[in-house]
């Protein structure tokens, strides 16, 4: 019995080793668009847009990509435990601050050279091009494109006599203006943020830090400085905001999935958030929903230029046609007449006034914004600031919740251990 | 007293269960099937090849869990062979082993025998997860079995795997479907397990479905969906629960007796 | 599996008289082969396979590098580790104790056959119809301050003022909600195992103790626990496997928080294999957590066996 055993475990061993010699070429231009099947993976919250860019390719070309959206929050084990199998799909999509963390793994293939020789490479989104970047090589494109703005509901700001035109252009302002706000009673509230959510903290509270000239971290993404003046500030002021009562309540516990539902309530003076939520919370809201820049405490502005990174699948067969899709996803087709025409971020700076966005003036609002944002680089972002076990969400619960200065100088440690691994 | 105190307690155990039906059928303006509407129409709402997938993993899984664990059971309740305390206590230890890692493990090796993305690679490990519990009561079933029984079939002319199939299987049904219903409970509803191990969405189980619901749109939850969602899932376990309950209330009679 | 399938048919054909006894020895083997299988290929390979990678530096794709023991040295210091060892503990604890009372309380309520007691009985047992995934997500819902009806009963009763998140408002809520969902998702089915044990406790037994005039508190100490002893180890290293074991009902309903204050053992090890893409250190984690849990079972069996 043992031995039987024993070599079943010694058979499959070998098989496994055996399968992991096979390389995958590279095919020639010439036979980018055979009328492969290529399978591309996405987290559910970017589906939408993904398949909207596979509808229209597939539409015009012989290659048909098809997608699979997987649950937000599951999306990297699922990730991990393909790759762990050499099985990963053709394209994938993530989350573009853990692309640093992908591709420093090898989890896509390099496309260094195919990237070079794109006529556009200049005009696509450098922050996200350099997070799909490790070691000066590339291995990630812009897939989508979503920045943190101000979300302010215009009719709770006329009711509480201030100017709906009018945003506020400073962090204290947005203070004084959610008081205001506040002030009307019943169960309106000024603001809202995710005490608990460490992807949302990242995405609000940053700007204001970069606009303010302060910074979190290295530029390299191995030290953090959330100890710094400008986060130490920004934390106050939201800070004194929740004890106030200003903030809603449950700001406290908000770990993402109820965020978008309090800023659709409609009882919720000014509160930033995701771009992208413009047309969720319209099509719910009854209410005229207004956007500006983040801001720092005493003025400029900046954004968290967010979004998914895409590259090809290290392990698969069809990086040639692959790359025919991503090509295509970048040119001016593509941004205009899928993503522009849906309301989206164009991923090329070029295009961000199009024959869409001159509609709607705050999307050209949006749109420009890019320019002065950032998406910041770190390896181990995933770990050290999305996680719920993240070092980060401690040192933030404590700033916002607990003993302030001390939870910073222990969180600036533990963040910059983190970062190191 | 006891009367109340059961009766309250009947109640706080029923709560949730009726909440959810409630919930599910409750919509802004009064009562419908508006949730129902979404969960089945949606983009990324079931669809029939999920169900089709869902029953085709329940199906392999409850019939491999019963062929295998009524050998096994049957080994191992009536026969010495060498290495069977062993094998028996490896059987229970598949329980102590951290879900999470395994899985990775699993992945790798189906991708060895090409059992990747297969209702069928997963079916098969779903049997391996229900091992523990269904070779431990049908092993005890088949212990219960008086002896004579299977003696007088023997002395019959009869081989041990007829007298198996022709006296003992009606002896040890109970048990059958006890390990049956737990098998088709746990591979109707698992979620971890086909995350992991399916890859492509006409392949996915309807469970998927549901729990993508919680997290589909970044932000919030369509927590109305997703009570009917529960509800739905739950509807075809609550029935055979009802159905069956004197066979398992028997099966656990014979089954789980001792330790 | 085909061919040891096919061996099969080998043993059915009949036999005119019982088979020598080394024969049955073999016919034994034979049906356990099918068990043996599954347990071999789908269980022993990949636990092989796990703590052969918890000796080594595992990439996700490349190749590995030995690094024995980094991977177990590296646990010592990790403080998130010790945290959710301590959390876990804690927490069995508190579940084994509640699960306990609450099954062995109930299969004591429904022990005697009467007006209404099936009734009560298939009301207990009923949320083992729902899968644990399920049952996670309708508490979720239960508990929301959106849509569930908790708070609002408990505003309408007075017990509560204001907004209130059981799932992540405080460490002892956030425990309390995982709590109350594996009571109710399995307090029915351990009743029912212990009704079980119950049952097979002859009459007689109990009719004697009656005649000596003893007390209800004395049959129950000196009749029923010990002679269900077997059936309570058994519900017991159950309760016990399965809280070491948790996850699903953080990983649903609270995330591990508030500050990671019900952060699980294997939510560590999903954190370190699919987060840190550490497969290596994961590995030794579960490794060191699988020897615990047999150890911990071999002594239990160890004093059943003892005693009994």
């Amino acid at each position: 019995m043992k031995r039987w055993m024993g070599s079943i475990v010694a058979a499959t061993l070998l098989l496994g080793a055996a399968a992991c010699g096979d390389d995958t070429k590279a095919g020639t231009p010439a036979d980018a668009d055979s009328g492969t099947t290529l399978k591309l993976w996405t987290r559910a919250a970017t589906e939408s847009q993904s398949k909207a860019y596979a509808a229209a390719y597939n539409a015009t070309h012989k290659n048909q990509v098809e997608v699979t959206a997987y649950p937000n929050e599951e999306y990297p084990a699922k990730l991990a435990s393909a790759a762990g199998a050499k099985a990963l799909p053709d394209l994938f999509a993530s989350d573009v601050v853990f692309a640093p963390q992908y591709a420093s793994q090898g989890l896509w293939l390099d496309i260094t050279d195919k990237f070079n020789a794109l006529p556009v490479k200049d005009k696509v989104a450098p922050a996200h091009v350099r997070n799909g970047t490790w070691n000066k090589k590339n291995y990630a494109v812009p897939h989508t494109v979503d920045m943190s703005v101000m979300l302010y509901n215009k009719d709770l700001f006329a009711k509480a006599g201030l100017d709906p035109e009018k945003p506020p252009t400073t962090l204290q302002e947005f203070a004084d203006d959610a008081r205001a706000v506040d002030k009307l009673g019943g169960d309106v509230n000024g603001t809202y943020f995710g005490g608990n959510c460490g992807g949302c903290n990242v995405f609000t509270l940053w700007p204001s830090v970069w606009a303010s000239s302060g910074d979190v971290m290295t530029a390299e993404g191995t030290e953090s400085t959330v100890n710094g003046k400008a986060m130490a500030d920004v934390f106050a002021l939201y800070r004194k905001l929740y004890d106030e009562g200003v903030a809603a309540p449950a700001s406290k516990d908000e770990a993402g999935p109820t965020w978008l539902g309090a800023l659709q309530s409609g009882k919720i003076g000014i509160a930033p958030g995701p771009a992208a939520w413009l047309g969720l919370i319209e099509e719910k809201a009854a209410f005229k929903l207004g956007i500006a820049p983040i801001s720092g405490i005493d003025g400029g502005e900046s954004t968290f230029v967010g979004g998914d990174a895409i590259g090809i699948g290290a392990t698969s067969k069809h990086a040639a046609q692959a790359w025919d899709f991503l090509a295509w996803t970048l040119g001016d087709e593509a941004q205009v007449e899928v993503v522009a025409k849906n309301k989206g971020v164009p991923v090329r700076t070029d295009l961000a006034a199009n024959k869409y966005s001159s509609a709607d003036p705050r999307i050209v609002t949006i749109n420009n914004l890019m320019a002065k944002g950032r998406t910041p680089y770190a390896k181990n972002f995933n770990v050290t600031y999305n996680d719920p076990q993240s070092p980060w969400v401690t040192a933030f619960r404590g700033a916002l919740f607990g003993d302030a200065r001390k939870s910073l100088d222990d969180g600036a440690t533990a963040l910059t251990a983190s970062l190191k691994k | 007293m006891r009367r109340l105190t059961g009766a309250a307690l009947a109640i706080l155990f029923l709560f949730p269960l009726a909440w959810s039906a409630f919930a599910s059928v409750r919509t802004p303006s009064g009562f419908g099937l508006e949730n129902y509407a979404r969960l089945f129409n949606a983009d990324n709402g079931i669809h029939f090849e999920q169900a089709f997938n869902s029953v085709a993993v329940s199906v392999l899984t409850v019939g491999g869990t019963l062929v295998v664990s009524t050998l096994g059971g049957y080994a191992f309740g009536r026969f010495t062979f060498p290495g069977r305390d062993a094998l028996f206590l490896l059987t229970l230890a598949i329980l102590m082993v951290p879900y999470a890692t395994i899985l990775i493990a699993l992945y790798v090796l189906l991708g060895w025998i090409g059992l990747q993305d297969s209702l069928i690679g997963l079916s098969l490990v779903l049997i391996m997860f229900q091992l523990p519990f269904s070779v431990f009561m049908m092993r005890n079933s088949f212990e219960a079995v008086p002896k004579e029984l299977e003696e007088a079939a023997l002395l019959d002319g009869c081989g041990s795997f007829r007298a198996l199939t022709r006296i003992m299987l009606p002896a040890v049904k109970p048990g059958l479907i006890t390990v049956g219903l737990f098998a088709f409970l746990t591979s109707w509803s698992e979620f971890f397990a086909p995350l992991i191990l399916l890859n492509s969405t006409d392949k996915f189980t309807m469970m998927l479905t549901v729990v993508n619901m919680r997290t589909a749109t970044f932000g919030a939850i369509d927590y109305a969906a997703l009570e009917a969602g529960v509800t739905f899932m739950a509807v075809p376990c609550l029935v055979l629960f009802l159905v069956l309950q004197r066979s398992y209330v028997r099966g656990f009679m014979s089954g789980a007796l001792r330790g | 599996m085909t061919l040891l399938v096919d061996k099969r048919p080998a043993v059915s054909p009949p036999a005119a008289r019982p088979r020598p006894r080394r024969t049955r020895r073999w016919v034994g083997a034979l049906y356990a082969a099918p068990t043996a299988f599954m347990v071999g290929m789908f269980f022993l390979v990949p636990l092989g396979l796990v703590a052969y990678m918890s000796l080594h530096h595992w990439p996700l794709l490349g190749a590995p590098e030995l690094n024995a023991p980094e991977n177990y040295a590296g646990m010592a210091d990790d403080e998130l580790l010790a945290t959710a060892a301590w959390f876990t503990l804690k927490y069995t604890v508190v579940v084994t104790v509640l699960l306990f009372g609450l099954s062995f309380g109930l299969a004591l309520l429904v022990q005697h056959p009467g007006r209404g007691v099936g009734l009560l009985r298939t009301a207990y047992f009923i949320p083992a119809a729902v899968g644990f995934a399920s049952a996670s997500l309708l508490f979720l819902g239960l508990l929301s301050d959106e849509i569930g009806p908790v708070n609002r009963i408990l505003e309408s009763l007075g017990l509560l003022h204001g907004y209130v998140s059981w799932t992540s408002g405080s460490s002892g809520s956030a425990l309390g909600s995982a709590v109350g969902l594996v009571l109710w998702r399995f307090a029915g089915f351990n009743m029912l195992i212990l009704l079980t044990g119950l049952q097979a406790i002859p009459v007689e037994v109990y009719e004697a103790a009656r005649l000596d005039g003893a007390s209800r508190w004395a049959t129950f100490r000196r009749i029923t626990v010990p002679l269900m002893r077997p059936t309570l180890a058994l519900v017991l290293t159950l309760m016990v496997t399965g809280s070491l074991l948790a996850f699903d009902q953080f990983w649903i309903l609270t995330r591990g928080g508030p500050d990671n204050s019900t952060t699980s053992l294997v939510m560590i090890i999903y954190r370190k294999a699919f987060i840190e893409l550490d497969l290596g250190s994961a590995a030794a984690i579960s490794v060191v957590l699988l020897v615990v849990l047999i150890l911990f079972n071999v002594v239990q069996l160890g004093m059943l066996r003892r005693k009994g």
